[in-house]
């Protein structure tokens, strides 16, 4: 798994998309920080900081932008320049070539998605060190769920990104804001909930719209293992160009 | 060296491969076996879809292949077995040579690497510039360490999908040698390309493929021999055509000329190598400057429509 795993790190690590997604990923912290001296005595602050920036800005946006401009491309990259064919004829089983392929964008994403959401609350919301481990907690498991199912995505089209677009504005934009059901089938809905979940208290702003963690913990675990499943699958009935 | 238990190393029944209307591959069946084995047809023949079939990164429409004895779709252990080069040139350009190389021989599980690493390189001749990024190497460099990269872990069977693309032609005598080599020590290997020269030098049994149908299989020299009856034309623009086709109509290789109105000349013959030396000669004897000499019919394609024809 480390020769693939390096490998995907590399092509991930271009200099243009590093700088977009460390320049997403600071994008919350900087508005906190403009948010609390501007706005941090006022009625319903704390309110408003969870569901526009926590949930509408981190949760509902940057994250999954994040998360699918690499994930995307960390099978489609391979497959746009032909070189996917220097993997498979490897004799590994085709789970030692999807699990390095997965967790190459969460390496990258994860941490700096978690930084930008824990920094963000501490910096915005006066609700203790639990509430911040939550949100990055939550967004951890966000980036990888939405990791599998746009490493499975990159799989099966050239096209993966407007797939990907469409899904997140459409489904966990769009419907899951308006059908409460959807929570229990959009990521959006698990990372919130997880979120809820383990801060209860500092993030009550949250109770009256989320699901339950444990459905949440198993709906995020059954994604993730389900789209991972699927890229094996199709890593191992696809034709390789 | 070991082949399967139905005796041949590569085993293909009744291939077909089709892309919804159109058939890339029809109802192909061919057998190779150790030595090197040339798979020729032009452009679009459907060589690469049938490599890629052969090597299992393709699914079969229909059909069956095996590969010592075994089947190759989803069966990631043959690759222990199997050499596989393909026409696309992309590398990872953010390796060094080596590092490629490398990267290659620890997805074949080898342990230790280096010494591999290092008779792989040695034997494609790049040892020099191996701590060389990939993305500073020219084109036929290039092709030379990903057939290092094919190499490196030993394989019986080598699969090499139009390998000397870009190589000069110091680099394509190298080449020869070396699968020549490799051919001796009792390993399969099939070559495909859309040059017949290319395979001459190198295989003694060619499979032909025309339309996505394999259309001759056998001995060279016998389907060469059986290409060398057909009539090829040549277009020969010079400063005097009058002159060259009074020259060229004497000797044995021309069958006919005739003369465009543009004042060049179509000439006939069954014998293209001889009239290509005696091009140049009769020009240079009688004092005739030679602007172009061409053929004029792609010389594959018209080798293969022949075939397919008889």
């Amino acid at each position: 798994m480390g020769p693939i795993l390096w490998l995907s790190l590399r092509q991930l690590g271009g200099r243009m998309r590093l700088a977009i997604v460390l320049l997403l990923a600071a994008l919350p912290v900087a508005l906190a920080v403009i948010i609390f001296f501007t706005a941090g005595d006022e009625a319903g602050y704390e309110s408003d900081f969870v569901n526009v920036l926590l949930d509408g800005m981190i949760v509902g946006g940057i994250m999954p932008i994040v998360t699918m401009a690499l994930s995307t491309a960390v099978f489609g990259n391979e497959l746009e320049d032909r070189t996917l064919s220097y993997l498979v004829l490897k004799p590994i089983p085709r789970w030692r070539i999807a699990l390095p392929k997965l967790l190459a964008p969460i390496v990258i994403a994860g941490p700096l998605l978690v930084a930008s959401g824990v920094a963000a609350t501490i910096i915005g919301l006066d609700s203790g060190p639990r509430a911040a481990a939550a949100v990055g907690a939550a967004l951890f498991a966000g980036v990888v769920t939405y990791a599998a199912i746009f490493t499975w995505a990159g799989l099966i089209s050239t096209r993966a990104i407007a797939f990907a677009l469409i899904y997140v504005f459409l489904w966990e934009g769009l419907i899951s804001s308006f059908i409460h059901g959807v929570d229990y089938l959009s990521v959006r809905g698990y990372t919130l909930a997880i979120m809820h979940g383990i801060d209860e208290t500092g993030l009550q702003v949250l109770s009256s719209r989320v699901i339950g963690l444990p459905a949440a913990a198993v709906g995020a675990g059954a994604v993730t293992v389900g789209f991972f499943l699927l890229a094996v699958r199709r890593l191992r009935t696809m034709d390789v160009p | 060296m070991s082949e399967s238990t139905t005796g041949h190393v590569i085993d293909v029944r009744d291939v077909s491969k089709w892309f919804g209307s159109v058939v890339a591959v029809s109802e192909v069946s061919l057998q190779v076996n150790p030595g090197i084995t040339g798979l020729l047809g032009p452009n679009g023949a459907g060589k690469t879809t049938l490599f890629h079939m052969i090597a299992g990164l393709a699914k079969c429409s229909d059909g069956e292949v095996s590969l010592l004895g075994e089947p190759v779709r989803d069966n990631p252990q043959l690759y222990r077995r199997l050499g596989f080069m393909s026409e696309h040139e992309a590398v990872y350009s953010l390796y060094t040579g080596r590092q490629f190389v490398e990267f290659s021989a620890r997805l074949y599980g080898l342990e230790p690497r280096g010494p591999a690493v290092d008779r792989a390189i040695e034997m494609v001749g790049l040892t020099e510039v191996q701590d060389r990024s990939l993305g500073t190497y020219s084109r036929g460099m290039r092709q030379r360490m990903r057939l290092a990269a094919t190499l490196v872990h030993d394989p019986e069977v080598l699969l090499l999908d139009e390998p000397l693309t870009g190589t000069d032609p110091r680099q394509r005598v190298e080449f020869q040698e070396l699968m020549l080599r490799l051919a001796a020590e009792g390993r399969t290997i099939l070559i495909s390309s859309h040059i017949l020269e290319e395979v001459e030098a190198l295989a003694g049994r060619i499979l032909l493929m025309v339309s996505g149908k394999l259309a001759a299989a056998g001995d060279f020299r016998a389907i060469r021999a059986k290409l060398d009856e057909q009539a090829y034309r040549v277009r020969v623009v010079s400063s005097s055509p009058r002159q060259m086709a009074a020259a060229l109509v004497q000797t044995d290789a021309v069958d006919s000329v005739s003369v465009e109105a543009d004042g060049g000349l179509v000439v006939q013959s069954r014998n293209v190598a001889a009239l290509m030396k005696s091009v140049p000669l009769l020009a240079q004897q009688h004092q005739v400057r030679l602007t172009r000499v061409e053929p004029l019919d792609d010389s594959l394609e018209s080798i293969f429509s022949y075939i397919v024809e008889r």
